[in-house]
């Protein structure tokens, strides 16, 4: 509750500041916190189903309009020969890890924005371009954004990709969770095609309960531990295991939102503008004594 | 009288319900309802029942011939277009599934009755509220996908369906199955092993005792080798772990602590009880079960004196014409010990009645068969 | 004798052969700066998804900012804690702040992706994010800048306004205009003064507060919460330094006597601000018990001990010799080395310490970053050079001038 009332103070007050600058602000949704909600949707990733057929990288080109190729060509497993990370091409892409075991057929693991609950993006974006939508998705939104890319550098799992090849209105790209199939009552495009429902799409906690469930039941198949569940505060898309996650290169995050140091140390330095106002008092104050002091000095 | 009427009419209509519930209820009695259900009473519209009877449940073998031979899955058309049905050859994959699992190794929950169908448990829809199992098509998927993947190590989607813009006719072609079989697998009767094992390299597998004599079924042993063990025409055929290769054999077999039960340093005769323990397993125990003497104990605690193993052998219900001797009337009665003196039953001593000149088998106790 | 400084206009021929140089320097930066509008950031740049910051941001904005804390440290010197006798050295900081800071922020505008987008954040405003103080914070204090050098502007023009052709009808409401301006400015200047060091203290530390959220992305040297405040005490330590290397070549540059007494006092500060900078630096690292990185030869290891040997340690021990601060050559050298390890640090934290969780390549700037950065530095000597030849900013001796006490600090300048 302290945290909005600071927030709203910061708000207000740069209201102020904006009033004196002669400047109005026409958008002061961007300062309302995101609403999580409890019903918000997720993604279950089972690492220990998928296939690697990367239909969802078919699938989810198609959906955001980016040449997709062929649908057959995407059949040609000698791209597992190097990793792959999504970019302003391809939103997500199915990486492959060979099984330490040599009898058992690898590992594959798909990659895409997590959608987190405390988006590092949506907290260092300079202009608010970021949203955690109702539903659980985290969109950006091409009206604001200014192109500073400070979203990738925020971002803990590397996800927004910039698209450096454009003169002119170049975009940050990232799954956005299908969010316009999500509203029309579709399923994401990946979670649509997956032929084996190594992707499942439901309430975020009801697929908590539906892995911990598995967990339980094939303790041989399953790692005891859900990425996601608490990873930086929480996330929307969360993945099972058979394998350690660092194995599968995930990187190893804390429990603490990844915006958190970096959200305290801003309010801190910004408390109810008390420091910034308070140096400025005590400038001030040293200034004038210096001059009455020199003053004094000149008669 | 309305009212009285109305309430008849609701429980007539209640208890025909209930009973067409019972009636269409898949189980069969003989089992107890919470091996399936987790609350006290399931509904119809809450059956609360455990995620997936994949392990406890009871499976029904049926034979190959009733299969169908082949099934059209076509009910994934309602969700995508992409690809076209998969037509199946149903008959050709129970066949190889008897090599290995049976039924259940696809029908997981496999209840007394009607086999039941993918789609009687798997909804066909990828957004529902019960998460906890697959949909139908990740069902099918996964079921398919994995045997075939093992042995391509490929999912090659048009392995099993092709994409509906490359079919030129509208209907699918339903192919004849029925000459195509998987070939018969070819026993073999004797492998003999040579591993690096320096206190004895040589390891000797009768596979044919295993089978005729120890009265093993395939699965027993291969319920979890892969299609991929044979058909794994990928170059990259992986060398299994040392436990992998043990796996088989410490079934039953210790395999932890003593190798040289199976590793030694020249090629082994085949089984032989009498050679091994001294006790010859003749006409009468050639043809049973290893395990109908060797029970809970293993193979340790027994010895050739009949009454361990039959102790409730007495003169009123043993008969001994199953020995080849039909005893007579003098002899009939008595005590088993009285010939078979220190339970001795391969020769008897007469000296406890009869005089020294009397021995078996000049004298013989009754009539020969 | 005694004489009088009194800041005049340079009266010396523009181009040398030296400014030659920098006129092509300049014109080779310009011409990477039109790739980049034509083709896009990755048509000049070596960025990648990998790496979102490279050298513009690194250096031309980070270090620029850093490098211009002379014009804030010095204001506060000379105005604040009212120093007289540093106000030979104000107006050229506060030219070069000026410069500096413009130059930031066209540094800014050519790497956001929608540089036309650039005045998003005075109406789009999120917060959380630090890039948004950091950039409501420039854009602010570079107005101030703009106020802070009116009077100067008033000092050059009041009188002598002289539009050419049309214009020139314009030349008494101009004049009237200067004078009304150089009137109000002189009472209310105090007022800005203080905002413009307020707001240097808060972007100042802010920069440092941007890196703090790429988290564990950030090599543990260098990741600390404490990051804000050694940014703030290394900005003002490099203030100072950075006044002095500018006064030392531009005397030289245009023939005047260097003004080593001011400078010489100025190194007096400098040590113990080095001196606090550094306790943080190395108890933040004992704290964290980060010197454990420092035991194995990396990349990191190498430039965490170049910053602070040569960068901070190396030039302490000068600024702490007596022998050295009254030596011109000896401030220029132990000048120079606080300015390369701030550059260092700024390198360091933005691009050395910056390691993303899936890097496929390395990061190294580009002939074309490096060229436009080369490009901007010289386009800021160039107008610095320009500048000071229009307006009154250095300070010569002035014999013949009798000190006028009002307008030797000319509204508060």
């Amino acid at each position: 509750m302290l945290k909005q009332d600071r927030r709203s103070f910061l708000k207000t007050s740069a209201l102020i500041g904006a009033g004196i600058t002669g400047l109005k602000s026409k958008d002061t949704k961007a300062q309302t916190r995101h609403v999580i909600s409890e019903d918000r949707m997720g993604v279950l990733v089972d690492t220990t189903v998928c296939i690697g057929c990367r239909k969802c990288e078919w699938a989810c080109k198609t959906a955001h309009d980016l040449p997709a190729g062929d649908i057959e060509s995407y059949e040609d497993r000698s791209v597992y020969e190097k990793m792959r990370r999504p970019d302003d091409k391809a939103l997500t892409v199915v990486n492959e890890y060979s099984n330490p075991d040599p009898t058992k057929l690898p590992t594959n693991v798909k990659v895409q924005c997590m959608h987190c609950d405390e988006p590092a993006c949506l907290s260092a974006c300079i202009v608010g371009a970021f949203s955690k939508d109702e539903s659980g998705s985290v969109v950006w939104d091409t009206e604001k954004c200014i192109g500073c890319r400070y979203c990738m550098i925020a971002c803990p799992f590397q996800i927004p990709a910039f698209e450096y090849d454009k003169a002119l209105q170049p975009d940050i790209k990232k799954c956005d969770f299908c969010i316009e199939r999500t509203t029309q009552g579709q399923l994401p495009a990946c979670v649509e095609i997956c032929p084996v429902e190594a992707l499942t799409y439901g309430r975020r906690k009801d697929l908590i309960e539906v892995a911990r469930k598995k967990i339980k039941n094939y303790p041989d198949r399953y790692i005891d531990s859900i990425l996601g569940d608490t990873e930086v505060g929480g996330t929307s898309w969360m993945y099972l295991s058979g394998r350690d996650f660092q194995e599968l290169d995930f990187p190893k995050l804390g429990e603490d939102p990844a915006p958190g140091v970096s959200e305290s140390i801003q309010h801190g330095i910004f408390a109810y503008f008390v420091p910034p106002i308070s140096l400025y008092a005590l400038l001030g104050g040293v200034m004038w004594l210096n001059k009455k002091k020199e003053k004094s000095k000149e008669e | 009288m309305k009212k009285i009427s109305i309430i008849i009419l609701v429980f007539i209509s209640a208890s025909i319900y209930a009973q067409k519930e019972l009636e269409q209820h898949p189980m069969a009695k003989s089992l107890e309802c919470n091996y399936c259900h987790s609350c006290e009473i399931p509904t119809k519209d809450d059956p609360c029942l455990y995620t997936c009877p994949r392990t406890h449940m009871v499976t029904l073998q049926h034979p190959v011939e009733d299969a169908p031979e082949v099934i059209v899955l076509d009910e994934l058309k309602e969700q995508s277009d992409l690809y076209a049905p998969v037509v199946f050859s149903h008959r050709l994959h129970a066949e190889m599934s008897n090599m290995a699992g049976g039924c259940q190794l696809c029908h997981h929950y496999n209840p007394p009755g009607v086999i039941l169908g993918c789609q009687e448990c798997h909804e066909n829809s990828r957004s529902r509220t019960d998460l906890n199992k697959p949909d139908l098509k990740g069902a099918y998927h996964r079921q398919c996908i994995d045997c075939h993947r093992e042995w391509t190590h490929e999912v090659e989607c048009a392995s099993c369906h092709l994409l509906n813009e490359k079919i030129v006719a509208d209907e699918v072609q339903v192919k004849d199955y029925s000459e195509i079989k998987h070939p018969k697998i070819i026993e073999p009767t004797k492998i003999v092993y040579n591993t690096e094992f320096d206190d004895g390299d040589i390891v000797t597998f009768y596979h044919d005792e295993h089978v005729n004599l120890f009265n093993l079924d395939c699965s027993s042993c291969h319920s979890n080798s892969s299609c991929a063990s044979c058909h794994d025409t990928t170059p990259l055929k992986l060398e299994p772990t040392l436990d992998q290769l043990h796996r088989v054999c410490s079934e039953c077999h210790d395999t932890e602590d003593d190798c040289t039960n199976c590793h030694i340093k020249k090629e082994r005769p085949r089984f032989n009880h009498e050679l091994i323990t001294g006790f010859d397993l003749n006409k009468y125990h050639k043809n049973i079960d290893c395990k109908s003497c060797h029970g809970k104990d293993g193979f340790k605690g027994l010895n050739d004196n009949c009454g361990t193993c039959h102790t409730d052998w007495s003169p009123g219900n043993f008969d001994h014409k199953i020995t080849g001797l039909i005893l007579s009337e003098s002899h009939e009665g008595n005590d088993c010990e009285v010939c078979h003196e220190n339970n001795n039953f391969k020769k008897p001593t007469c000296s406890m009645c009869h005089d020294e000149d009397v021995t078996y088998p000049d004298f013989m106790p009754g009539e020969e068969i | 004798m005694e004489h009088f400084m009194k800041p005049a206009p340079i009266e010396k021929k523009y181009f040398t052969p030296g400014v030659m140089v920098f006129v092509v320097l300049a014109a080779i930066g310009l011409v990477f700066l039109a790739i980049r509008f034509i083709g896009g950031i990755g048509a000049v740049t070596n960025l990648d998804n990998q790496h979102p910051w490279g050298i513009w941001i690194g250096l031309d904005v980070a270090l620029g900012v850093a490098l211009a804390a002379g014009g804030f440290t010095s204001a506060a010197l000379g105005h604040i804690w009212h120093r007289e006798h540093y106000h030979a050295i104000i107006r050229p900081a506060l030219l070069t702040a000026l410069l500096g800071y413009t130059f930031v922020a066209v540094s800014v505008a050519m790497d956001l992706g929608r540089y036309y987008y650039i005045w998003h954040p005075l109406i789009m405003w999120n917060g959380t994010s630090v890039l948004f103080e950091v950039g409501i914070c420039v854009m602010i204090y570079l107005t101030v800048l703009y106020i802070e050098f009116l009077p100067i502007v008033a000092e050059r023009f009041i009188g002598r306004v002289n539009l050419p052709g049309l214009l020139s009808r314009l030349n008494k409401t101009v004049d009237s205009l200067l004078r009304a301006l150089d009137r109000g400015l002189d009472k209310t200047m105090f007022v800005f003064i203080i905002a413009g060091v307020v707001l240097s203290c808060l972007h100042q530390s802010s920069l440092g507060s941007l890196m703090i959220i790429a988290g564990p992305k950030m090599h543990p040297l260098w990741q600390t919460p404490i990051l804000p405040l050694l940014f703030l005490l290394s900005a003002i330590g490099v203030g100072f330094p950075m006044v002095i290397f500018e006064s030392l070549i531009s005397s030289r540059s245009f023939g005047l006597k260097p003004e080593t007494p001011i400078l010489t006092n100025l190194g007096n500060i400098i040590g113990p601000i080095l001196g606090i900078y550094l306790a943080f630096k190395i108890g933040d690292m004992v704290i964290r018990q980060t010197f454990v990185y420092l035991t194995t030869i990396t990349t990191e290891s190498v430039m965490y001990a170049i910053e602070i040997v040569i960068g901070v340690i190396v030039p302490l021990r000068m600024f702490l010799s007596e022998q050295v601060r009254k030596s011109p050559a000896g401030l220029f050298i132990a000048s120079s080395l606080v300015i390369f390890g701030v550059f260092m640090n700024r390198l360091n934290t933005f691009l050395v310490a910056y390691t993303p969780p899936y890097e496929m390549t390395t990061y190294f700037p580009s002939v074309g970053e490096i060229a436009v950065t080369v490009g901007f530095i010289s386009i800021e000597v160039l107008l610095y050079r320009l500048m000071v030849k229009i307006f009154p900013v250095i300070s010569h001796p002035q014999k013949d001038v009798a000190p006028q006490t009002k307008f030797s600090v000319r509204g508060m300048i």
